[in-house]
């Protein structure tokens, strides 16, 4: 999902951006430290926290929460922030509170706040806050600020207990752009269809507005690949239609999937200073989403593969539309309750019709190998390493005004803890 | 070519519900809350109650699953299709994108039985020796 990525290309001449210092560098640790605390105080009691508002004939409230601290370095490049000299800018927490009011129905709540590289800052967002109601397995709605579903992982992608891997395959889903890829606010049709002998058909159809945060990655890239004097002041909401389906096929732990979104109306504002008086500048665009996956659970196996056509349809004349392409494979294996090995490889194209002016720029090719070890329930540590060809994902030319195809190493280590 | 493709229908189908059968593990009981109205359940409905894809009863009430904690349970693995691991892992993906509510874990079969009999809508599978005091037995159609 990097379709906003046809600006920096236009403007790749502009090496431009200035970086805005962390508010809380050590924000994470802290974050950390209460959920840990929480999760020690939760520790003999069956899991989560419940809270009855009114006794225990009252619907309980429920609350989860997590908080992940990261690290990287690489051996090269400034990746996902200044991670040549090794970076701790890796941070994401989060804390939901669900209950059931009425039959068949639920209201769940997410907040949730990152810094990852310079994207995130620690802003607190509400990252969810819905209503749902499901009238059978086959139809059911949900409103208010909902989380995208799109692929194995879109929904979930900022979430470190989810998966194997400290870093997902960036290509697909980008640490920094959560705030561009993961929620909306609208609303939802899902259920689930059976098929007979042939499985079932899980759908959700979504449709409804994102609002990119102009701290997060959207607008990081934007800034980054405008002059050094122009300021980006709004990027507009945009709206999205969309669909996931799943066939959840008659072999246990094998399903196939595949999604279709439409973005109208991506564009935004900014303002470069000329002695002329301010320039205004904008680029609307619509963007095509489709990715297509496979996954199979199989005893202590989990295979999954995935792949991803990003195509911006620009607005402006003379411009050309872009195609972006990326895909994986991976796979992991857990070996015993506290130790999982996984591995993945994934591609990524920046754009699929020409290159970019630096031809490491055009691509992204990466190999990586991890360990999860669960500690306990709910602290969980990770360590990974990736070996990369291209420079297609870096996005900071500021910081990376050298780029070549010589391969590079990245060391990725995170700690999670949840309740 | 007809009587061949029958067959081979015929056979499909064989393996696919001796599949469902297979999923039922041998001994194990479905407990649940005594104020789930159900008295019979399905193998296949267990399974769509497992990974997810039903999430109430149908008087409406919402279905909570106890399990118990960090146990490779065969009949868990038999039940979802998922050793432990995963079965955790999809629950959490469900929990922090807003589509689910984590299942309640119990370090062992008393408290597992205890949660179940104070949890409204609370499904577990339970070893035929567990204690079954405050719950009521599912038969397995």
């Amino acid at each position: 999902m990097h379709a906003y990525r046809f600006v920096a290309l236009r403007c790749w001449k502009r090496m431009a951006g200035t970086l805005k210092p962390s508010i809380l560098p050590y924000g994470g640790f802290l974050a950390v430290l209460v959920v840990a605390s929480l999760a020690m105080f939760d520790a003999d009691r069956t899991n989560a926290a419940d809270w009855y508002p009114a006794g225990t004939s009252s619907p309980d409230v429920e609350f989860h929460g997590f908080a992940s601290q990261g690290f990287l370095y690489s051996s090269q490049y400034n990746y996902l922030g200044k991670s040549s000299k090794g970076s701790f800018k890796f941070t994401e927490m989060g804390l939901n509170a669900s209950f059931d009011p009425f039959p068949r129905t639920r209201i769940m709540v997410g907040g949730f706040a990152d810094d990852v590289g310079e994207a995130g800052k620690y802003d607190a967002v509400l990252d969810y806050a819905l209503a749902e109601y499901t009238i059978s397995d086959y139809f059911g709605i949900r409103a208010g600020r909902i989380r995208r579903p799109d692929g194995i992982y879109n929904d979930i992608q900022d979430v470190d207990l989810g998966r194997t891997f400290v870093l997902l395959p960036q290509g697909i889903y980008d640490a920094r752009y959560r705030d561009f890829n993961v929620s909306l606010d609208g609303g939802e049709f899902f259920g689930t269809l059976p098929l007979q002998q042939a499985g079932s058909l899980s759908y959700e159809l979504y449709g409804g507005l994102m609002r990119p945060s102009l701290d997060g990655g959207v607008g990081l890239q934007l800034r980054n690949s405008l002059p050094s004097n122009a300021h980006l002041d709004t990027i507009d909401p945009m709206k999205i239609f969309g669909d996931q389906l799943w066939w959840n096929s008659p072999i246990d732990g094998l399903r196939l999937g595949a999604s279709v979104g439409y973005i109208s109306g991506f564009d935004y504002s900014a303002v470069i200073p000329t002695p002329v008086g301010p320039l205004h500048l904008s680029d609307p665009s619509d963007i095509l989403l489709q990715t297509y996956s496979a996954e199979y659970l199989w005893k202590n196996w989990t295979l999954q593969s995935e792949c991803i056509f990003t195509d911006t349809l620009t607005k402006t004349l003379g411009t050309p539309d872009v195609r972006q392409f990326s895909w994986y494979a991976a796979g992991a294996f857990r070996i015993n309750k506290w130790l999982e090995v996984g591995s993945y490889y994934t591609e990524y194209y920046s754009n699929a019709h020409s290159p970019g002016i630096i031809p490491s720029d055009g691509f992204q090719k990466d190999a990586a190998i991890s360990l999860r070890f669960d500690l306990t329930n709910r602290w969980i540590f990770k360590v990974e390493g990736h070996l990369i060809h291209g420079t297609g994902l870096l996005q900071d030319n500021v910081d990376n005004p050298v780029r070549h195809d010589n391969g590079w190493l990245m060391i990725a280590v995170k700690s999670t803890i949840s309740f | 070519m007809n009587s061949m493709i029958r067959k081979m229908v015929f056979l499909f189908a064989l393996l696919l519900a001796g599949d469902v059968l297979a999923g039922w593990p041998a001994g194990a009981l479905v407990i649940a809350n005594r104020g789930v109205k159900e008295d019979h359940i399905s193998v296949k409905t267990l399974k769509d109650l497992y990974t997810g894809r039903t999430s109430y009863w149908e008087g409406g009430e919402h279905v909570v699953i106890a399990v118990l904690a960090d146990k490779t349970d065969e009949a868990l693995s038999q039940v979802s299709g998922m050793d432990a691991s995963q079965f955790r892992t999809f629950w959490q993906r469900l929990v922090f994108s807003g589509r689910g509510q984590e299942p309640k874990e119990a370090p062992d079969i008393a408290t597992l039985v205890r949660v179940v009999a104070a949890t409204r809508g609370a499904i577990s599978l339970a070893p035929p020796d567990a204690p079954l005091q405050g719950v009521k037995v599912l038969n397995v159609e």
